[in-house]
């Protein structure tokens, strides 16, 4: 494989919604070129007839075309980057069999994306940063250990959490709120070195991620920066020990959701969203706020109450939140209030994300929100499965850094 | 002489049928080429800005998606001056400018509404369908003629 | 995003295909480069493009469909020749528009029939010369007994 990683871009509307060459830009970002798969009309017709898919638009045909000769191996690529327009009904039948078709058929990182005409080069680069890490770097994805002494720090966008690392196991861990980006990191990196008792400079290799990896990174001289798809994916199987096999992750943030099918450890399919509020963890924190309690007591309250019982007339963050003001002023429970609050997060990452991936089982939740059982149950009532939550499943991502920083410890 | 939108918008079988009988073949190529020509913002390949699917409100709803719209924005001008229509109706192989069936199905209403003539008739697949897809392509353009077009 | 600035402002390019038992690209391309003042010419696997100004472009295609009018077939390009936005060899294949020309390349002998065809009608439908011989003078009841007169005896 050559270092500069080839994307093949399977897409209808790209063009005409003016967002190629944003598309070309976060490629070109993250050191790859997106290409078109070259094939002629015969292969188009006798692939769309072999696909079964009956559409009628010609791109979607070509799409499919292209498609069928990457997994036939006529034509080489490292990666597959789907893209259609939001909102079309039949592209989006196109994009989850297409994904669905490759991810079965080859061993290609597919990721798809809907986009609109304000789809930018900074929306696309976290997912085609994942997209060529796995192409590129599939041997440090393979990691199954942590080695030596390890810090990892993910700073998010809610919340910055560390952690120290000796010998595969957790010594020290640290979480703070995030304020200001690196003040944050520095103070949760405190507290992770004084609880594991080792001092800054006895640490061998740092890995960052999430929304400030690249601030924090450089400011922590970091041997690894990436992006928290494929960080997750490895800290999960890993705390999950699941780490061989087929898995789904699924991590509800403070601005964005993942979702990510994961084989051996490697994100084979993901989606990640960060359209609306009401289905972010940042719903529950206003519902905790409004019920008077801390967010860490939301989910055992959830657990009690029924949600069927309050309506809930929007996922709105703001109309959600007037109908459990409303259900509270009209004589309901906290505990089906908060049961309420969990069952509309869950649902609305049930039917807007997690349909864009293939579930399978152990679904593993990690992140903050895990943390929240009522949660939890609602989503595992939803897809009819028991969820895992790891130990430490808050600290997802700097466990995640952490463990595949140790691939960076010199002399390994 | 008169405008004669053609569709697919990108055939070459109409494109030049419609010039070698001495009208002008409204297509695809024509909007493309104003935009390839007009300074402004760098947006490769088609020059197609994310402004275009906003333009493309005028003919279709902000539900519609962007893809359409964009689409839109490049065929609403020629619709509108278009004088007449000739439409394959079996276009089922056109790609790129005319690879949306949905903006497909709003050119082709557009065109119904507007009460222009129109010509609708399939590809032809035998010589003898050849010599019928080719008379009654140059009668309806002689007809434009003599309506004073 | 970075200013654009166009090149090649007020030009137009033209697609120029040959499906002909009779006229090559090459044949086509060096036909076209006798005629042409300036325009571009490129040969391409299917026939030409032609880019230039409007004028001088349309003034070439007419004396290139002079030469095989049936199976020379014409259609406006969006693009210059040769534009890296579209050109395969950046694209890694083939730009959508290509598949829609495959689509139709086959169907041109059809057309090309038809096109000989309402040749032929229009040369049927000419008005025919109507030639109005000379009349030639009753013949004189006289001479015509005298010629009765003569068979009977």
């Amino acid at each position: 494989m050559t270092e500069r990683v080839r994307i093949a871009q399977l897409a209808c509307g790209s063009e005409y919604s003016g967002v190629q060459n944003e598309i070309a830009d976060a490629a070109e970002a993250v050191d790859a070129e997106v290409f078109f798969p070259d094939i002629s009309l015969a292969d188009i017709e006798a692939g769309v007839k072999e696909f079964g898919l009956d559409v009628r638009s010609g791109d979607l045909k070509l799409a499919i075309g292209r498609a069928k000769a990457l997994v036939d191996g006529r034509v080489e690529a490292d990666a597959v980057f789907i893209a259609t327009c939001f909102r079309c009904a039949e592209a989006a039948i196109v994009r989850n069999e297409l994904r669905r078709y490759i991810h079965e058929h080859s061993s290609l990182p597919v990721v798809s994306y809907s986009f609109t005409e304000r789809t930018t080069a900074g929306t696309l680069l976290t997912r085609m940063e994942a997209l060529t890490t796995i192409a590129r770097r599939r041997a440090l994805l393979a990691r199954e250990e942590q080695t030596g002494l390890t810090m990892g720090v993910d700073s998010g966008s809610s919340t910055t959490k560390a952690v120290v690392m000796r010998d595969n196991r957790i010594i020290g861990t640290g979480w703070r709120p995030t304020t200001e980006v690196i003040g944050s990191a520095d103070e949760t990196v405190r507290l992770a070195l004084s609880e594991a008792g080792v001092a800054r400079e006895d640490i061998m290799a740092v890995g960052t991620t999430g929304y400030g990896r690249f601030l924090v990174g450089k400011h922590l001289g970091a041997d690894l920066i990436q992006e928290e798809l494929t960080v997750n994916s490895k800290g999960a199987v890993y705390l999950a020990d699941h780490q061989h096999g087929a898995s789904t992750v699924i991590d509800i943030g403070g601005m964005d959701n993942k979702a990510i099918s994961v084989q051996d450890g490697i994100p084979g399919t993901f989606t990640m969203g960060g359209i609306c509020a009401g289905a972010s963890g940042r719903f529950l924190e206003m519902t905790a706020k409004r019920l008077g309690i801390d967010i860490t007591e939301l989910g055992p309250l959830a657990l009690k109450g029924i949600s069927k019982n309050v309506s809930m007339n929007s996922y709105c963050i703001v109309f959600g939140t007037q109908s459990l003001v409303n259900a509270l002023a009209s004589g309901s429970t906290p505990a089906d209030v908060a049961a309420a609050a969990c069952h509309s997060v869950a649902e609305q990452v049930f039917e807007q994300q997690l349909q864009e991936i293939d579930i399978r089982e152990p679904v593993i939740m990690v992140g903050g929100t895990s943390l929240i059982e009522g949660l939890v149950k609602a989503l595992g009532d939803l897809l009819q499965t028991e969820i895992v939550v790891p130990p430490h499943s808050q600290y997802i991502g700097a466990v995640g850094s952490a463990l595949l920083a140790s691939g960076f410890i010199k002399g390994e | 002489m008169a405008k004669v939108f053609i569709y697919p918008a990108t055939s070459l079988i109409l494109s030049d049928l419609v010039a070698r009988f001495g009208h002008e073949p409204l297509g695809a190529a024509l909007s493309i080429r104003e935009r390839i020509q007009t300074p402004g913002l760098e947006s490769p390949p088609l020059q197609i800005t994310p402004e275009d699917p906003k333009k493309g409100l005028r003919y279709a709803a902000v539900e519609v998606p962007s893809g359409v719209r964009g689409r839109m924005a490049i065929y609403g001008p020629l619709l509108e001056q278009s004088e007449a229509a000739i439409i394959v109706t079996d276009a089922e192989m056109a790609f790129g400018c005319m690879g949306c069936a949905r903006t497909n199905e709003l050119i082709l209403f557009s065109l119904r509404q507007r009460g222009i003539p129109l010509l609708e008739l399939t590809y032809p697949k035998s010589e003898e369908e050849g010599v019928q897809f080719v008379k009654a392509i140059r009668e309806f353009l002689a007809g434009l003629q003599e309506g004073g077009s | 995003m970075a200013a654009y600035t166009p090149r090649l402002v007020g030009t137009v390019t033209k697609y120029v295909f040959v499906e002909s038992p009779d006229v090559m690209p090459s044949d086509l391309a060096i036909r076209a480069y006798e005629v042409s003042e300036g325009a571009m010419i490129k040969e391409t696997c299917f026939g030409l493009q032609v880019t230039g100004m409007p004028e001088e472009v349309d003034r070439i295609i007419r004396h290139l469909r002079s030469i095989d009018p049936h199976h020379i077939f014409v259609k406006d390009r969006g693009f210059p020749p040769g534009d890296p936005r579209r050109c395969r060899a950046n694209l890694g294949g083939a730009r959508p528009g290509y598949f829609g020309h495959e689509f139709e390349f086959p169907l041109l002998r059809f057309v090309s029939c038809g096109l000989r065809a309402a040749e032929e009608a229009a040369e049927e439908e000419r008005p025919v010369e109507i030639v109005i011989r000379e009349a030639r003078p009753a013949l004189d009841i006289r001479k015509l007994i005298e010629i009765i007169e003569s068979e009977e005896s």
